[in-house]
Parts: C-alpha cells; sequence; structure tokens
C-alpha cells in the first residue's frame, strides 16, 4: 500500500517541498528502507520511527517498507522527516486517509512523543505560500508556527495522539499564537552607571538612532566594553516586519527556545576575537548563517578589533555594504540578510597608552603603524563614526554626576527611528545609514553653507566618496534627532567630528 | 588447528542435538518443517519452516554453557549477511515470492542434554 505525506525542507531561509512516499510491500524479507538521498540524521529516523511506533504500543508491520523522499536527487537532512515517515507508516496499516493539504513534520522521541524541531517557521511561512491549508508540528514548536497568520497549525503530542486524530477518534484545535511575555529590552549596563564619556555616548545615541557603525578607540580599562553593552539598552525593540527576519534567521538555525515566539529584541552578538571567517560570515557544506546573521537588525560587537585574523575583518566589506550576504557551496547557494550595527573597539597602539595624558606610551613609530595595518583602509572606510574614548579621572568616578538613564535615550532614539520610518515608508529601508545615493539625493537637501562646510572638510580630511555620503546620512540622523526637517550647519560640523583622530590632527 | 577429534565430534554432536530440539520445539509452535540440512552453495540451512502463510528460515545455535559466551553472541553480523543470502538462494530456487523470514533459535544445554533455556528470536534481519 503506497501512502504519500507532504513535507518541505529548508535549505537557508528556502524551502522546498518534500514527498515522503512510503510502501509496505508484501514480498520478500522485513526490511525499512529510506532512499532519496538521506543523510545520517534522516537514515537513523528508521530507527527513532521504529522505537516510537513499538513504545506507543503499535505493532510494526513486519513488511518491506519502502520510503522514498522525493524529489530524490536533492540531499536531505535533519531529523523532521520522523513524523512523516511515522504518519506513512500508520495510514498504510490502519489504512485511513490522510487530511488533504497538508504538510506534516517534527522529530521522534523513542517514547512516541514529539520533540521541538528546528525552523517550523520556515515551514508555515511555506505552506502559506503554496496555500497549504494545514500543518502539523510537535506541540513545542507549534506556537513559532503559529506566527504565520491563515494557516492551521495543528499541535502535535505524541504518535497516538495522531493516530487518534486520523481515525477520527478525537478532533483537533489550530494553535493559536501567543506572544512570550517578552522582558523589557536589557542590556548589562544601563548608560547611566558610566561615568563621563559624554562624546561617546552622544556618538552611541547617534548610531543607535541611525543604524551607524561605530568605532571606539581608547586606553585599556577606559570604559569600551561597557559602553559598547550598554548599547542594546538604548536601541528600540524591532518592527513587526524586521522582527520576522530576525525570527526566521534564528528558526533556520534552530535557535528558538521551545514554545517560543517572534523576537522582539535586538540582538546582541559579541564573538570572540579567534572567531573563523565562517563563524563570522557563515558557511559550511550545508550554508548555516554566521555571527554577522546572527546579529541581523542589531549590533555586532568586535571588541579588540584588531586582534581579529584579517581574512575574517576582510570578509566583513561586502556584507556591511550590501546588508545581505550570498554563501555559495558545491551543494547549494544560500542567501542570508546581514544588516547590523558594527560596534569595533580597539586600543591606540599595542602597549595602550598612545595619546594617554598621564602615562607614556612605550610602543616605537613602527610597531604603532603595524597595528594600525591589520586593519585595512577599505575597512575602516565602511565606518561611520569614530569616537575617542579618554581614561576617566579617578577623582571623577567617586563623584555621583547624574547622568540620563539608557530608558531617557531610548526614547530619543525611538523618536529618530520613527522619523525615518516614515521617510522610507515606500522603500525597502528602515534607516538612514541604509540611504542609497539616490536615497539621499532625495532626502538630505544641503543648504548651501553646509554643502560648502562638506567640501571644505572633505578637502581636508582627503574624505573618499563613501566617506563623503557618510557624512551626510550621519548628519541627517543627527538632524532627526533634533526633530528638524533640513539638516542644518550644526548639525554637519557634529558629524564631522567623528572622524579619525589622525584625520583631524594632521590638519 | 590442534583440536582433539574427540572435541570436534562432541560439537557437531551437541549441533544436532539443538536442531533436533529446535525443530520439535517449532512443530509445538505450530510450525510446518519444510525441509533440515539443506544445502545451497553458500552454506547450509538449518530448518526451513512454514508458519501460516510466512516461510520461515531458522538457524539455530546451541551450547551446553554459556561459559564462553552465549549462543547470541555467536551470530554475527557476517553471519547474518550469510544467512540473507541462503535464503534468496532458496527463495530463486523455488520460485517463491511471498514474504519470508529469517528467525533464529539460540538453545543453551544441560549436563544430561535436555535444553536449560530455548530463545525463539523472530525475524532477526529486521
Amino acid at each position: 500500500m503506497l501512502i504519500k505525506v507532504c513535507s518541505a525542507a529548508n535549505s537557508g531561509l528556502e524551502t522546498i517541498g518534500v514527498d515522503v512516499e512510503v510502501n509496505l510491500a508484501n514480498r520478500g524479507l522485513p526490511a525499512f528502507e529510506i532512499v532519496g538521498l538521506p543523510n545520517k540524521a534522516v537514515d537513523e529516523s528508521r530507527e527513532r520511527v521504529k522505537t516510537a511506533i513499538v513504545n506507543s504500543n503499535i505493532k510494526f508491520p513486519t513488511k518491506r517498507i519502502t520510503v522514498n523522499l522525493a524529489p530524490a536527487d536533492v540531499p536531505k537532512e535533519g531529523s523532521f522527516y520522523d513524523l512523516p515517515i511515522a504518519t506513512g507508516v500508520l495510514a498504510s496499516i490502519m489504512s485511513c486517509e490522510l487530511p488533504k493539504k497538508s504538510l506534516f513534520f517534527g522529530e521522534l522521541s523513542l517514547d512516541g512523543t514529539l520533540r521541538h524541531t528546528k525552523g517550523a517557521l520556515l515551514l508555515s511561512l511555506f505552506a502559506k505560500e503554496r496555500g497549504i491549508k494545514n500543518i502539523f508540528v510537535p506541540k513545542a514548536s507549534a506556537n513559532e508556527a503559529a506566527i504565520i497568520k491563515g494557516v492551521n497549525v495543528y499541535p502535535i503530542e505524541s504518535i497516538n495522539q495522531l493516530l487518534a486524530y486520523l481515525l477520527g477518534q478525537i478532533s483537533l484545535e489550530p494553535a493559536k499564537y501567543s506572544e512570550v511575555k517578552s522582558e523589557a529590552v536589557q542590556a548589562e549596563f544601563d548608560m547611566a552607571e558610566i561615568l563621563g564619556q559624554e562624546q561617546a555616548k552622544r556618538a552611541m545615541e547617534i548610531s543607535a538612532a541611525g543604524g551607524h557603525n561605530f568605532f571606539m578607540v581608547g586606553s585599556p580599562g577606559s570604559g569600551k566594553t561597557m559602553l559598547a553593552r550598554a548599547l542594546p539598552g538604548i536601541l528600540p525593540i524591532l518592527a513587526e516586519r524586521e522582527s520576522l527576519e530576525v525570527t526566521k534567521i534564528y528558526s533556520a538555525s534552530g535557535r528558538i527556545p521551545p514554545e517560543g515566539s517572534l523576537i522582539k529584541i535586538r540582538p546582541f552578538r559579541a564573538p570572540h576575537h579567534t572567531i573563523s571567517q565562517v563563524g563570522l560570515i557563515g558557511g559550511g557544506s550545508r550554508p548555516q548563517p554566521g555571527e554577522i546573521s546572527l546579529a541581523h537588525r542589531g549590533v555586532l560587537f568586535l571588541d579588540e578589533f584588531n586582534e581579529f585574523t584579517r581574512g575574517v575583518l576582510e570578509a566583513l566589506r561586502q556584507p556591511m555594504e550590501d546588508g545581505h550576504l550570498t554563501i555559495s557551496r558545491s551543494r547549494e547557494r544560500v542567501c542570508y540578510p546581514s544588516r547590523f550595527i558594527l560596534v569595533a573597539s580597539a586600543n591606540p597602539c599595542p602597549c595602550g597608552y598612545l595619546y594617554h595624558p598621564k602615562k607614556s606610551c612605550t610602543c616605537t613609530q613602527r610597531e604603532i603603524e603595524k597595528y594600525k595595518k591589520r586593519v585595512s583602509g577599505p575597512l575602516l572606510d565602511r565606518i561611520d563614526l569614530y569616537i575617542e574614548v579618554p581614561v576617566v579621572e579617578i577623582k571623577e568616578l567617586s563623584e555621583g554626576r547624574v547622568a540620563p538613564t539608557s530608558a531617557e535615550i531610548r526614547v530619543r532614539v525611538e523618536k529618530a527611528r520613527k522619523i525615518q520610518k516614515n521617510r522610507f515608508k515606500e522603500k525597502d529601508i528602515y534607516t538612514n545609514a541604509e540611504m542609497k545615493n539616490a536615497h539621499i539625493k532625495k532626502y538630505c537637501f544641503l543648504s548651501k553653507e553646509v554643502k560648502q562646510l562638506l567640501l571644505q572638510a572633505g578637502m581636508a580630511f582627503q574624505l573618499s566618496a563613501r566617506s563623503y555620503f557618510k557624512m551626510i546620512k550621519v548628519a541627517r540622523t543627527i538632524a532627526d534627532l533634533e526633530d528638524s526637517e533640513g539638516i542644518k550647519v550644526s548639525h554637519m560640523a557634529e558629524a564631522l567630528q567623528y572622524r579619525p583622530r589622525d584625520q583631524i590632527r594632521d590638519k | 588447528m590442534n583440536i582433539p577429534k574427540e572435541t570436534k565430534t562432541n560439537n557437531l554432536k551437541i549441533g544436532h542435538l539443538g536442531e533436533q530440539i529446535a525443530k520439535i520445539y517449532l512443530q509445538n509452535k505450530g510450525y510446518y518443517i519444510i525441509e533440515k540440512n539443506y544445502r545451497t552453495k553458500y552454506a547450509e540451512i538449518d530448518l526451513i519452516a512454514r508458519n501460516k502463510s510466512v516461510l520461515v528460515f531458522v538457524e539455530v545455535r546451541a551450547r551446553k554453557d554459556e561459559r564462553f559466551g552465549s549462543p547470541e553472541d555467536s551470530i554475527k553480523r557476517s553471519k547474518i549477511r550469510k544467512l540473507i543470502k541462503n535464503a534468496q538462494a532458496y527463495v530463486a530456487r523455488k520460485g517463491y515470492v511471498k514474504t519470508y523470514r529469517i528467525d533464529a533459535i539460540c538453545i543453551v544445554l544441560e549436563e544430561n542434554g535436555r535444553a536449560n533455556r530455548i530463545t525463539h528470536y523472530e525475524n532477526i534481519t529486521f
């Protein structure tokens, strides 16, 4: 008896339909074979299905069972074929009809219950696109799948429950999406806890408001890491569309917890500098998202920027510019989005005390140059704001000065983001940092004085074309923070302050 | 190999005894014995029986005690592969097209030649 069960396989963020054909033959030696290029995890599904069915007190048929995963030439991987295969076997021994236009998806446990399985959100998106009405997923993954409206998501607890449903003994209720109470935006440090560093805080506010990358340079212990870790606290929560983008990436890489829901809080990723290229930008023979994609719509914090290997840093260039990245391997090509705020921090020199007001730097000129050369010009050119983080005097630490809290700053950031949202309503972008030259022409009108200032600075600093436009974008964000329609001279002047120190000092 | 002749014949005896016990055991279970010690070009099939509509190939393993491993341990992967080949050869020769399976019967003997335990494993290749 031949049964066809519909399922789907994820490849990156794309999904393709897979038909699971289960055939029970009454001839030959009893066997259980899976064909259609299964990998180890799929092949082992035989043992899980067999044991789970036996442990659910159902007699496993001693017949020749052949399972075909069609299309047969696409390699299959993952553990989610357990449920469709088990469903096919059950349907053919009980000879019951399967519901039409339905997808099955889920990993089995040996006791016959279903386990949380990665990629449920992508599956239900696929179902919606294809007009498939019902999907059957493990109960723990049902909430994730139910994010997509217009698809009936049936949560399945165990094989016995599914069998009872197939035999018409019970009816199932589609899962209703319930938002997991997202905790308030949280960061390790509150901005108010950080003493001094007004200029750095201001730059962070601009960065958060417009999605600009920034680079902090400072001596050891001046508070660079603390500042970066306070950044999540001033970022607004994700908008609905952004949230779906982020959740998709996390679903594909299996990072949504059981009973999970939409991710509302912007991701903050801080990989160690020993990270490999694949770890940072993604890859593998079945390409997985890297840190830059996991930081999509959030923050990628690279502490000790100069310590990262050169290849790893250079790999950042293209995704930073495009906001997405296509990973090509012989087997497949996968595109992951990667629109993040890059926060980099570094010491000014190997010993760390260059520009220090009291301590003297012990590095030779050669060492300093070698240290700086670890980060290439093209990469630095893609950074919008440079901030120097000065050493805080011990005296100041004991003074209890009042600084604005993260919550207060976040209100201002949210206001500026709202202005941008309205501005780019019909466009595919959200923030000033994402503007293309055409957008700049349209939205950033520069008065004669502002143009003059920028021109002068451009000549003096030897700004590249990219930096030139970056200055305009930063000025636009500063204007947005002040709720100003046009870009004023003061806005541009402030933007120009955030150039690298050597550039400013030389002039 | 330097095996004393009497030991070898002794092992053979145990084997024959085991096959005899297994045959009676299956008959009591309602199996119809078709062949005993059927030879194909690969090896010998200990017993071929019919249970309802299924053709059953039986491998019998007997041991006089379990000091040097149980009879179950003596059925290795390679033996199972051989059993499958054997069964296929038989089925092909006879033109049989329905379901068949391979069973194992493991017997541990007592001193007096009676069975201490008989365990019947159905469908060992599955």
